[in-house]
């Protein structure tokens, strides 16, 4: 090993020098020949390797899709992870056994493919997509959120809008689950303009806006709805549900009338119909009452608002409420004049609101479907 | 005519410029360094394609079971014929042949064994033969470079530094491990970290790397999800890791070389189908298992990812090591690096996958247990404790894994050599009768030192002394030479014969100086090795050298003569002092 060329003091070998500058030359020739032809056949072969690799795991992506959909989870993601060890960077492929993994309750594995598919395409919509349903999953909301923002920004292969739109609108159904209403609004607001013309969607998003505790805006989506499609039961129901929210019981109620006429089979609307009904019953403050009636009313209210407290609190009262209790048995024994009625209707009122709020304090039970008018009734006297 | 001129004109100046870079040997090393990568690295492109392509069509999709008997049945046999019948030198894995090669036939590898080893073990291995590409690949690179450099009628030393140069460009491209190559040519091929073909191993690796990378693609051997120290509990179970990696090691080796002791006392007539005994094996093991055939790489990768059950990594990790040792020892092609890293990451899952089962909240998962056996299994094996650690890194590119794969690695490597002193290149290089150079050979040669056979400062001539003076002084001493210093210290060698014709040309009366001229000032440090100072001796005709210190090279510490080296040896008798006298 001391001959080195860089530590030897020889410069040439003897040998070499009888060799001779043609034969130096020839053998430089047939080497770099050599390996041009070795390239040719390299990049052939190569070609083809990458050809028939793409060919077989395509085969095998088909057989798994196949396996998921037949619900065959565990063999499916088998499947997928062989054909993801051939084709190892087809973000396809990941994406696919990340949705089986997390549809097999998978979902630190299926984070890991994830994340590692997020390593090579960071602004990848998909991916983030797929990120953020598995910490939807995971009950993570801030960070799903955020992802799910990355992949409505995030770079798309193929009909970007489209996917774009159901992304926003992923968003928005999975916010109106887990997140604010501030930020539901937020984003409801930015899909307002991009589901003009499109019925099913605006109904969808005036749905949405409910839920968001925007019926004035809801209100908009039903009646555009209505102006494309005048006999969409839906629409009415929906359009119901907003003036129910804006406690515009009458309008509600006609709303709801006529989406039952269109649709009779809905047991939902029959519902909000008969809650309608039953609100406009109960309240005194309603216009065009006669006094005596709206007496009669004050009078149920506190009734129904001291059997509420009662139910709520047991058989021992609270020594408020017992106090409150007593002024409304003193109510309701007494008889009073037409002249006084107005008076007694105001104080009635006022009373079976306190009552109610008393008993609300103390209750440890949610309201029940009975009392649902009632509260509607003192929540709209009360403002 | 003109045109034929301006031809020939050329291929003149590109005789010239050729001739030019041979008269220089930094231009040589760099443009053979450069060609040699380049042509490994497309050779082995195409070791690794055709093997895959082959592979591809012996064993198709959906193809039936049979196939797994038949297949590695009946490539042994064919490869078996083939180099008994005309390649010989083609068998094993190519590793102890290139080293043999190197060390005792002067690098000289022909080229018939590397077309042997090129074909027999693309068939082998696409067979589903259960043994790797890796040192085949260096010994085919080892050998293209070793032919090379013959085919330019280079001297044997230079043929000779070519080899590692062949051996780390071929292992680059086939593991696609550019760093670790290095190592791996220095650490192993060469056994010494310091070779000073350094610049030569490091530029064609990195040619040949880069020929992979522009055929292939870049794409590590391994793609591994980025595994993290959970807790620091860990160490404790990459130490576990690295026992067991020892453990089955040493077990590995010990079966492979039974083994083989074993199929070289059977009966010469049996060489050249006693590789279907390895076939059979596998092809039998293949029927239940079938990833124990061939390299099982895609396998590993999945193990990697974390798709690990527990009883069938552990089946394979026992299946893998009895496949592999029967398929070496019976005498087909193909190494052992690709087996050692299957091995050491199924040894690794299972181990991982028990203790995440038990400690779930402080244990990475498998696959990063798997990764860190690997490494463990091939310092055991291989016992390059250094090359593995960087291996291991570069095939998964994964380095927050690092330290747990140093701790594990450096286990499995002292396991490994408590339990089997003897590395498995070495031993099998024994069997076959062969007695390689090794770090230990090495290290005795180096042991003793100028400083255990120098002897004291004698007199040094002052400088006003004639040199007359001198040779009186010298005949009454008997050494060879003497130290000639000025009031700075010494700074010449001067010898009797040198003052003896001075004294014959009327120049006695002289003082040394004036007869040494400007000499060069060849002398030893206390802590060289006595082989050296044997070669400095040579170099300046004289048979005494000074012994100088290394802080102040005019600080004379002694003298060492060639007597005082025959009598460390043991050649001269102690008390036979001043052998020159006579």
């Amino acid at each position: 090993m001391s001959a080195s060329p860089t530590t030897s003091g020889e410069n040439v070998d003897k040998r070499a020098e009888a060799a001779g500058p043609s034969k130096l030359l020839g053998t430089f020739a047939l080497v770099f020949l050599s390996m041009a032809a070795l390239f040719a056949i390299d990049t052939f072969m190569a070609k083809m390797e990458r050809s028939e690799k793409r060919r077989e795991a395509r085969r095998i992506f088909d057989e798994a899709q196949q396996l998921a959909a037949e619900g065959r989870n565990l063999e499916a993601i088998e499947q997928f992870r062989s054909g993801l060890s051939i084709a190892r960077d087809n973000q396809e492929y990941e994406l696919a056994l990340a949705r089986v993994l997390l549809d097999a309750g998978q979902l630190a594995d299926a984070q890991t493919v994830v994340n590692e598919a997020l390593e090579r395409a960071p602004t990848s919509g998909a991916a983030n997509l797929a990120m953020a349903r598995i910490l939807s999953r995971q009950g993570n909301a801030a960070d799903a959120s955020s992802y799910y923002h990355r992949a409505i920004y995030g770079r798309w292969n193929e009909r970007a809008a489209e996917q774009r739109l159901q992304t926003r609108l992923e968003l928005v159904d999975f916010l109106a689950q887990h997140g604010d209403k501030g930020e539901l609004l937020a984003e409801l607001l930015r899909l307002q303009d991009e589901t003009v013309g499109d019925g099913a969607l605006r109904s969808r998003l005036g749905h949405l806006f409910l839920a968001a505790g925007s019926p004035t805006r809801a209100a908009e989506d039903f009646r555009e709805v209505l102006r494309q499609k005048p006999q969409n039961a839906e629409a009415y129901a929906g359009l119901g549900e907003a003036e129910f929210a804006e406690r515009r019981y009458l309008a509600a109620r006609a709303h709801f009338q006529i989406a039952l006429r269109l649709r009779p089979d809905d047991p939902n609307t029959q519902r909000r119909l008969e809650l309608c009904g039953q609100v406009l019953e109960m309240d005194p403050t309603r216009r065009g009452l006669e006094t005596a009636e709206r007496y009669r009313r004050s009078r149920r209210l506190m009734e129904l608002a001291l059997e509420s407290a009662s139910r709520c609190t047991g058989s021992v009262l609270p020594p408020a409420l017992r106090e409150m209790a007593g002024k409304a048995q003193a109510a309701l024994g007494s008889r009073i004049r037409a002249s006084q009625m107005d008076d007694a209707t105001e104080a009635n009122i006022t009373l079976a609101e306190e009552i109610w709020q008393a008993g609300r304090k103390d209750c440890k039970q949610a309201t029940t479907q009975a009392e649902e008018p009632l509260a509607l009734v003192l929540a709209e006297v009360g403002q | 005519m003109a045109a034929a001129d301006n031809n020939a004109g050329k291929r003149t100046a590109l005789e010239r410029w050729l001739e030019g870079v041979r008269q220089s040997e930094n231009n040589l090393a760099l443009a053979l360094s450069l060609v040699i990568g380049a042509l490994v690295g497309l050779v082995v492109v195409a070791f690794i394609l055709l093997t895959g392509r082959l592979a591809a069509r012996m064993y198709p999709a959906g193809g039936a079971a049979w196939r797994r008997i038949l297949v590695p049945t009946l490539g042994s046999l064919v490869t078996g014929f083939l180099l008994y019948r005309y390649f010989p030198y083609a068998r094993g894995s190519g590793i102890p042949q290139t080293k043999f090669a190197l060390f005792v036939e002067d690098g000289r590898i022909r080229m018939r064994t590397v077309v042997g080893k090129f074909v027999c073990c693309s068939a082998s291995l696409a067979s589903g033969i259960s043994l790797g590409r890796e040192g085949p690949s260096v010994q085919v690179g080892a050998g293209l470079a070793s032919v090379i450099g013959r085919r330019l009628a280079l001297s044997k030393e230079r043929v000779k530094w070519l080899v590692p140069v062949g051996s780390s460009a071929a292992l680059a491209a086939a593991f696609n491990t550019p760093i670790a190559a290095v190592l791996f040519s220095l650490e192993e091929i060469m056994g010494d970290l310091h070779a000073p073909v350094l610049g030569s191993v490091v530029l064609s690796s990195a040619t040949a790397w880069m020929v992979l990378h522009l055929v292939l693609g870049d794409d590590p051997l391994f793609h591994v999800a980025g595994y993290h120290l959970v807790h620091t509990l860990e160490f404790g179970v990459y130490a576990v890791l690295g026992v067991v990696g020892g453990l089955g090691s040493v077990c590995f080796v010990k079966l492979l070389l039974g083994l083989r002791e074993r199929f070289r006392r059977l009966p010469k007539w049996t060489v050249w189908f006693q590789p279907v005994v390895g076939g059979l094996t596998v092809g039998l093991m293949g029927w239940f298992y079938p990833n124990v055939l061939g390299v099982g790489y895609n396998f590993v990768e999945r193990v990697l990812n974390g798709d690990v059950v527990l009883r069938v990594v552990a089946v394979l990790a026992v299946l893998k090591i009895v496949a592999t040792a029967v398929c070496y020892a019976s005498g087909n092609a193909g190494g052992i690096f690709g087996p050692s890293l299957f091995i050491g990451a199924m040894i690794g899952a299972a181990v991982g996958s028990v203790a995440h089962a038990l400690l779930p909240g402080y244990t990475a998962e498998p696959g990063a247990y798997a990764l860190v056996g690997m490494g463990a299994a091939f310092a055991g094996i291989v016992r390059t404790p250094l090359t593995s650690v960087i291996m291991i890194f570069e095939v998964t590119r994964d380095y927050t894994i690092i330290v747990p794969l140093m701790i594990s690695n450096l286990i499995a490597y002292f396991i490994s050599y408590k339990l089997q002193p003897e590395p498995i290149y070495e031993a099998l290089a024994h069997q076959d009768g062969v007695q390689l150079p090794n770090a230990a050979s090495r290290a005795e040669a180096a042991r003793i030192q100028v400083a255990q056979a120098m002897r004291e400062v004698p007199e040094v001539f002052p400088p006003a002394a004639t040199v007359a003076e001198a040779a009186a002084r010298a005949r009454q001493s008997g050494l060879d030479a003497w130290p000639v210093a000025d009031a700075d210290g010494a700074w010449a060698m001067l010898g009797t014969s040198e003052m003896e014709s001075a004294i014959a040309g009327g120049w006695g009366g002289q003082e040394p100086a004036d007869i040494l001229g400007d000499p060069v000032f060849l002398h030893v440090h206390p802590d060289h090795p006595l082989g050296l100072a044997l070669e400095r001796m040579g170099a300046s005709g004289h048979k005494a050298l000074p012994v100088v210190s290394r802080a102040d090279v005019r600080e004379l510490l002694g003298v060492l003569t060639l007597d005082d080296i025959l009598r460390t040896y043991g050649v001269r008798k102690p008390d036979d002092q001043w052998g020159e006298r006579g």
